[in-house]
């Protein structure tokens, strides 16, 4: 940036920003190492931040992409709460209400303020889903609550330490109010720790160039950040880029659906962002925070502009928002939001969407929503109770130069399936099958990417499962510019015997079943894009080879004759060229008519 | 390798535990370094070749021919090389067909299914490494008690098997679930595919690792079949050509745990070479903690485009069981090495947001640094060292390269100091000082996941730029001792020389541990034992001359991570004993790592491990001769951080040469001390003395 004149010493400026980072990769590995809960050292359900003493974002390590800008919101609230000296030196501050910090109750942040030489300068925290916070559901995730009070116990910028000693009836409270309580306790102390390593960390920063050189620098990172994606931002043509989804219900009132309206607007180098036309809060807990919705939006912005740059308040603050409250993305206290996660996923996927036209080369088509399944055991008459769960990994949509990928959702990280020799090792069941679904992907010139299949043979009496599937009324695997779109998600039960039942319900919950009964979860598929008469013959032909594709959908979808067998497996030029000209002629006329 | 030669090659040693002549070929990417060490004499002779073409045993004989002793007088040929790690990263190896249970062939293309790249809508992982129509499935299920569900359906397996080779494939691969807790079906099934292909390398999965996770144990497997083939053809005509130049002794190739095997035996193991390239730099900083008396040693190996770091605690080498190369999963023990993109080509460029950055892109050794006047415009972190006077222009690497200032300036200047509007001396010292901090987190990284503070550690720094970098890093970190050792561009090679034959096997078996899980135990540790006694008795090792080690991974019940307890094996006889001890040590190594621990919550023990080691003689250099002169060789300016004050002094920095500093001297910074290939900066604040083996040891001041 030649000509700028640098307020800051640009090479300590990179070296903070990089230890600030360095800071909070090791609060995330000490919190992944030293967590109870297999939602915290597998899943990876949590954020990490060090903010400034104004809660603004210098450095993060998340595992999910969502908690970036809900973290310094909260910390930004707690300064509200407790005014800016309202903190000491070793405080430790616990908050979960979601209308102060954003996600569902069961994510925790628990935080610590930074203090160098007596002065409060910075904040680390960890917001973290725990395994229980004594909601009406055991784990939380209630699908069918309607009010926040259903949902477990809210924390509003609690101290757990008060300027280093502990708040014995908080710790009390708590272990007397939610299930698995040696669980929770041990990631309260997971978190703490992880927070402490922050402090140190930042600390030893502000003793090694000045905590005024600190703040100094990372303003100038965050200036500097903004104005580069305000850059990036003026790239893209002037205009208003609006998408939506007509999402299945909310949980509870299962005659609705929710509607999710995005609009993207660009002008010049400022874009903003409505929800204008979305549904009002709805009755059952699909309702997302605002702040919530916020960071989301600036996650998938951040994820279509600079998708690998270390994140800190200039990926967020470059954004205009214009949401009024009582929508379903802006709802207010006491609405019930354990599920939010449903309608956020979904706000990723439409923004991510409504840039597909503006900015090709950065986006792709769309893919798999938020889904997941518990196989559990309750009464334990049956035998051990247990519950067993994984992230489900769909298809993603297809780029303009590749096909899609098979990974966990966009909003999901960095989080492993579950093998299934482990799996068998602690659980009564059997995996029977693990493999990509063909037909799940949508065809294209590139095509979307496989939703999984697992299955799972019953190895013991009284086991039940819970799932959650993505909206099959208007499924997000969107083709693109001619591509079909992926296949929503299932879950059958008994497949191939006369009890068989397939659903696609947003929410279903089956049991018991016994020995030898067998259920099949499939994920979604991802969209494809552009047209599939357009595919490469020669990727059409492999796919055949793979068995991803049979030669009759190579001839019907592709327009693609091929000959031969396993890797002998080639197009047939003159055919093909004759089969698409015939299907083009046939898709213009129908057109015509 | 079935149907390989290098079986029939291996002689077994006269002399197991060391031979008269050893000499070690370390293979990098440009370069062959070669070290020769007469047992008797203690005489180190070191020479390099470059390596430069397609065929890779002509530069291995073509560097022999430098050397002052014929190949027939060698006694014990050490090499290390990069041929398997390369054909996985250029996907250059074999056609695999590869064999699944029934239901599982996608497994490998799979994974473990997560993004990295959180934030990336259009992040692509890796592709398997065989596609899925050569991934063919077979009937059969083992539980995951061993018990078998469904037979193997052994007439649809021979069908398979001729697809595959129908298709042409070059090397089959069998990986059936649950195989670690039962082999029976992959011996089988390995048994049939040899029957119908016996010219064919067959890789069964439980014989590579014997752990548990269905993915990381097909991958591995499924890469050491693809790296095989080519692999074993270059150990085969190796020692050929080896044969012919009069060596007929065997060859030992460095393995990615730190030991060497035979070259028959890793012919056959591939995978567990591929990351050896840095392990030999760590088992002579492991020879030097002893000899040292330094049992905490952070090794840094500063190269031309990777920044290496590995710990030894405790006088061990920190090792980890499961990596990661490119992408894809290896079950393997490996030394445990974080790599970052900050060596001497590494390019330094100011980004998108006006901020500085280092690497990770490099300009290797061709171009090189701009400075090298090979046609390379981009700032490197050499270039920086140029400009800030800390290389010897005239005398770099023993005069054989003239370094061209001006050309390093220009680079700065136009790459970095004009876009950060900053001057060409300020830029060059920022990007060192960003290096740096890169290379600090690199090795807090290291420390901090095992709850250890840097500050206990001596910094041993070596590679090319060893020198360089060492008291600035050790600043960052709090770290007051540093050793550069003697030979430091070298260190890697001299350190294979005194590498052990090592075996590993491990075992999967999940239990509560309680007596009978403890009884099972020993009696697993005791076969895995037997089988690695086997293996290092084939090379002439007697049981006596073994050396075995025992762990097994430990955690809550519940928990996902375990942790690798290590047993001692008096603990072995007593299964009630067992029990207590595995568990307070469990707990004592949780706390270490963790910070907390309990002491009565039910703990579970996952997978045993033993290693064998066949000890080969330590290596003993000959005192170098007492330096003879105390004074500087000359002086020349040197640009350290400074005042008005120092300016002065660091124009006219003292330049010594490090063979004439006599022991027991100590030398206050700011001072340069150079070797023909080697440059230690001892900054102000900083003394450096040499000890009587040669190696450099800087102090801070207030330590000195």
């Amino acid at each position: 940036m030649t000509g700028e004149q640098p307020t800051v010493d640009l090479v300590t400026a990179e070296i903070i920003r990089n230890g600030l980072v360095a800071a909070a990769q090791e609060m995330n590995s000490t919190l992944v190492r030293t967590a109870y809960n297999p939602l915290l050292f597998e899943v990876k359900d949590f954020g990490i931040a060090i903010t400034s003493a104004r809660g603004e974002l210098w450095a993060e390590d998340p595992g999910q992409a969502v908690f970036s800008g809900c973290m310094p919101a909260t910390i930004r609230n707690g300064l509200v709460k407790h005014g800016p000296d309202g903190f000491a030196e070793g405080d430790v501050l616990i908050v979960n209400d979601p209308y102060v910090s954003g996600t569902h109750i069961s994510d925790t942040c628990i935080y610590m303020p930074v203090f160098h030489r007596g002065t409060l300068v910075a904040f680390a925290g960890v917001m973290a889903h725990w395994a229980d916070v004594g909601g009406r559901t055991p784990g939380g995730w209630d699908a069918d609550s309607t009010e926040l009070y259903q949902e477990g116990k809210s924390f509003t910028y609690q101290r757990l330490y008060r300027a280093g000693v502990a708040n014995d009836d908080l710790f009390d409270f708590i272990a007397h109010n939610v299930r698995f309580g040696e669980v929770v306790r041990g990631d309260i102390d997971a978190q703490i720790a992880a927070c402490r390593q922050g402090v140190t960390r930042t600390r030893a920063l502000c003793d090694r160039y000045g905590a005024d050189a600190v703040e100094r620098c990372m303003a100038e990172v965050i200036e500097r950040t903004a104005k580069a994606m305000r850059r990036r931002v003026a790239e893209l043509p002037d205009g208003r880029y609006s998408d939506s989804v007509d999402l299945d219900h909310d949980g509870v009132d299962k005659r609705t659906h929710v509607h999710l309206q995005v609009a993207v607007t660009v002008r010049g180098d400022r874009i903003s962002m409505s929800f204008d036309g979305s549904s009002p809060m709805v009755t059952g807990p699909v309702n997302v925070p605002e702040i919530a919705t916020r960071s989301a939006a600036c996650a998938a912005l951040k994820g279509v502009f600079a998708p690998l740059e270390q994140t800190n308040e200039g990926h967020l603050a470059f954004v205009d928002f214009d949401i009024p409250p009582g929508l379903v993305c802006s709802a207010a206290r006491p609405a019930p939001c354990d599920s939010y996660g449903y309608v956020l996923v979904a706000a990723t996927e439409v923004i991510q969407l409504a840039l597909v036209d503006a900015v090709p080369e950065r986006t792709r088509a769309g893919g798999c929503q938020l889904t997941g399944a518990f196989i559990y055991r309750p009464d334990p008459r049956d035998g051990t109770p247990f519950i067993a769960g994984e992230p489900v990994a769909g298809g993603h949509g297809a780029h303009p130069d590749a096909d899609g990928a098979t990974m966990p959702f966009f909003g999901s990280g960095d989080t492993q399936n579950l093998p299934a020799e482990v799996a068998e090792t602690r659980y009564p069941l059997m995996c029977v099958r693990y493999a990509f679904d063909p037909g799940s992907a949508g065809a294209g010139a590139h095509r979307g990417g496989f939703g999984l299949l697992r299955e799972y043979e019953m190895r013991g009496e009284g086991i039940y499962i819970k799932n959650a599937q993505e909206s099959s009324h208007d499924p997000l695997g969107r083709g693109v510019h001619g591509g079909r779109s992926g296949r929503p998600s299932s879950l059958v039960v008994r497949p191939g015997t006369p009890d068989e039942a397939v659903t696609h319900d947003r929410l279903s919950a089956q049991g018991p079943l016994g020995p030898g009964d067998v259920v099949r979860l499939v994920a979604s598929g991802g969209g494809g894009w552009g047209d599939p008469l357009d595919r490469d013959p020669g990727l059409v032909a492999r796919d055949v080879r793979d068995e991803f594709v049979t030669a009759g959908q190579a001839r019907e979808t592709y327009g693609v004759v091929v000959t031969g067998s396993g890797g002998a497996t080639a197009p047939d030029p003159a055919a093909t060229a004759a089969l698409r000209a015939r299907l083009r002629t046939a898709a213009d006329s129908d057109e015509e008519g | 390798m079935s149907g390989g030669r290098n079986g029939e090659n291996v002689r077994r040693p006269q002399s197991p535990e060391g031979g008269r002549l050893r000499l070690a070929v370390d293979v990098g990417g440009t370069f062959i370094d070669l070290v020769m060490y007469d047992e008797g004499s203690g005489e180190v002779t070191v020479e390099k070749q470059p390596s430069s073409s397609a065929d890779r045993a002509d530069d291995f004989l073509a560097g022999l021919e430098r050397l002052p002793e014929r190949p027939a007088d060698i006694d014990l040929l050490v090499h290390g090389t990069t041929v398997a790690i390369n054909a996985v990263v250029q996907e250059r190896g074999a056609k695999v067909g590869l064999l699944t249970t029934a239901g599982f062939r996608d497994v490998l293309a799979i994974g473990r299914g997560g993004r990295p790249e959180i934030y990336n809508f259009r992040y692509l992982p890796p592709e398997p490494l065989v596609p899925r129509y050569l991934r063919r499935e077979v009937a059969e299920r083992v539980a995951v008690d061993g018990s078998v569900l469904v037979p193997l359906d052994l007439s649809g397996l021979s069908d398979q098997v001729d697809t595959l080779l129908a298709e042409g494939v070059e090397a089959i691969v069998i990986s059936f679930l649950h195989a670690y807790a039962n082999p029976r079906h992959e011996l089988l099934a390995a048994e049939r595919v040899r029957a119908h292909a016996p010219h064919l390398p067959v890789t069964v999965s439980h014989q590579v690792v014997g752990e548990w996770r269905e993915y990381e144990r097909t991958s591995t497997a499924v890469m050491n079949g693809y790296v095989q083939p080519l692999f074993g053809g270059y150990l085969d005509t190796l020692v050929d050509r080896l044969r012919g130049v009069g060596y007929a002794e065997p060859l030992a190739i460095m393995q990615s745990n730190g030991g060497i095997a035979a070259a028959g035996r890793v012919s056959r193991l591939p995978v567990r070479t591929l990351m050896s390239g840095p392990a030999g730099g760590v088992i002579g900083a492991q020879a030097l903690s002893r000899e040292l008396g330094m049992p905490d040693i952070i090794c840094a190996d500063v190269g031309g485009t990777t920044y290496d770091v590995a710990l030894i605690e405790g006088g061990r080498i920190v090792e980890r069981s499961e990596l990661k190369v490119d992408g894809r999963a290896v079950l393997m023990p490996s030394i445990d090495i974080v790599s970052i993109g900050a060596g001497g080509g590494s390019i330094a460029s100011v980004d998108d947001l006006g901020c500085i950055q280092v690497g990770p892109d490099s300009a290797g050794a061709d171009p090189g640094p701009a400075c090298f006047g090979r046609g390379g415009d981009r700032p490197t972190v050499t270039d920086c060292h140029v400009l800030l006077g800390r290389l010897d222009t005239e005398r770099f690497y023993g005069s054989r390269m003239p370094l061209d200032v001006a050309a390093a300036e220009r680079a700065v200047r136009e790459h970095v100091a004009g876009p950060a509007g900053l001057d060409p001396i300020a830029a060059a010292r920022g990007v060192l000082a960003i290096a740096e901090s890169n290379m600090t987190h690199a090795i807090r990284r290291m420390t901090v996941e095992r709850g250890l503070d840097p500050r206990d550690f001596v910094l041993l720094s070596y590679g090319g730029g060893g020198g360089l970098f060492a008291a600035g890093v050790a600043g960052h970190l709090g770290v007051r001792r540093i050793v550069v050792p003697r030979g430091a561009a070298n260190f890697s090679a001299w350190g294979m020389l005194g590498a052990d034959y090592r075996e590993d096997r491990m075992l999967t078996r999940v239990h509560d541990l309680d007596g009978p899980a403890a009884r099972q135990l020993t009696k697993d540790l005791s076969a895995l034992s037997d089988e690695v006694t086997a293996t290092l008795g084939d090379y002439g090792f007697r049981p006596g001359a073994i050396d075995l080690e025992f762990h097994v991974d430990t955690r809550y019940r519940g928990q996902h991570h375990a942790v690798t307890v290590p047993l001692d094996a008096a603990w072995l006889g007593d299964a009630d004993a067992l029990v207590e001890r595995v568990r307070h040590r469990f707990l004592e190594l949780h706390t270490q790592l963790y910070g907390h621990g309990t002491a009565d919550a039910p703990v579970e023990i996952v997978t045993a491990r033993t290693r064998g080691y066949g000890r080969v003689k330590p290596v003993a250099w000959a005192r170098p001769p007492a330096g003879r002169s105390p004074d500087p060789r000359t002086t020349r300016p040197v640009r350290f951080a400074e005042t008005a004050e120092t300016a002065e002094a660091h124009a006219r920095t003292p330049v010594y040469d490090r063979d004439a500093i006599a022991p027991g001297r100590r030398i206050s910074g700011p001072a340069v001390i150079e070797e023909w290939n080697n440059t230690v900066i001892v900054p102000p604040g900083w003394t450096a003395g040499a000890d009587d083996m040669g190696n450099l040891e800087l102090l801070t001041e207030e330590t000195a």
